[in-house]
């Protein structure tokens, strides 16, 4: 009789266990919810890339045709010139702090331009804009030299005090026009 | 030696602008402050330059470290100065420039994330307390 009991006793066991370790397994590959399960950004789904390089290709034509055609009002561009980026439209006065080995009235080419934009479109260079696609011509107006700068070094109870005066040459250029060639790709 | 610095300490407050033993002192003064103040206006400015470019970039969803840190990673390379310009008088260039640093910002994410597969001889398995 005890027997019995002991032997329906671990039976009953055995299928519990048999039976809990079934019914609450997980199914295989999902991890719990901790704080560090998922990444702390939200989840983001990037656009379909096939559909992406087309819609990029439809904007490239248009901008191109906008350009081809004329379209653009005012032009405005970004362009690296003596060490300083410079927000540069046409009929423009722009001042250097320094010497340009050219004489006045001769006409400049700037080259580094970072960035050339429109009402309608800009055209953001990596980091910088091709040669063919944009063309900035500046001349040289000016070429005078500061007002003079005063440095002083005084302290004081020690008899110490140093004056010098700093005169820096400087340089007007006029940007005269800022063209775009629509050479987009 | 009078005239050299009359014209400079007419516009001072006081005594400062009458008499002579006085207004040594206070050019002296101003020359200093100048020279000193030539190098923290680059500091001020570029303090100033980045409130406005935050302040921009909030208008926009994007905070301003995430904001240079991914114009940075794309490889554009306008100064902070240029970026406030642009902020304040030419505002769809703006958008365009954050719409950029957002994306390339998930493609960090995507790209950190990688494949969302544990590496090999690793196995998950939840823990029952009972």
């Amino acid at each position: 009789m005890a027997a019995a009991r002991r032997a329906a006793a671990s039976w009953f066991r055995l299928a519990v266990r048999h039976r809990s370790s079934q019914s609450q397994a997980p199914p295989h590959g999902l991890v719990a919810k901790t704080s560090l399960s998922s990444p702390p950004w939200p989840e983001v789904k990037l656009p379909d890339p096939v559909e992406e390089a087309k819609y990029h290709a439809e904007v490239v034509q248009k901008v191109n045709k906008m350009i081809a055609t004329g379209q653009y009002g005012r032009l405005f561009a970004v362009v690296h010139f003596a060490s300083k980026q410079w927000k540069v439209t046409s009929e423009d006065l722009i001042m250097m702090d320094n010497v340009l080995e050219a004489e006045c009235g001769d006409r400049i080419r700037m080259e580094k331009v970072l960035l050339v934009g429109a009402d309608d479109f800009t055209l953001i260079g990596r980091p910088l804009l091709g040669k063919d696609l944009v063309h900035v011509e500046a001349t040289v107006i000016e070429k005078t030299e500061s007002w003079p700068k005063i440095n002083m070094r005084f302290q004081k109870r020690r008899n110490y005090q140093r004056k010098r005066i700093i005169v820096n040459p400087q340089t007007v250029l006029r940007i005269n026009t800022i063209d775009i060639f629509p050479s987009l790709s | 030696m009078n005239q050299n610095i009359l014209f400079l300490f007419q516009h001072f407050r006081g005594r400062k602008n009458r008499c002579y033993k006085l207004a040594v002192r206070s050019v002296r003064r101003a020359f200093v402050k100048s020279t000193k103040a030539r190098k923290e206006k680059k500091r001020f400015l570029r303090a100033l330059w980045i409130t406005r470019i935050e302040a921009a970039s909030l208008e926009h969803g994007l905070k301003y470290p995430a904001f240079i840190s991914n114009l940075l990673k794309s490889q554009v390379e306008l100064n902070r100065k240029m970026i406030a310009d642009l902020a304040i008088y030419e505002p769809k260039t703006f958008k365009s420039l954050a719409a950029l640093a957002q994306r390339r910002r998930q493609e960090g994410f995507l790209a950190a994330l990688g494949d969302g597969k544990e590496p090999e001889g690793i196995f998950s398995r939840i823990v029952h307390h009972y």
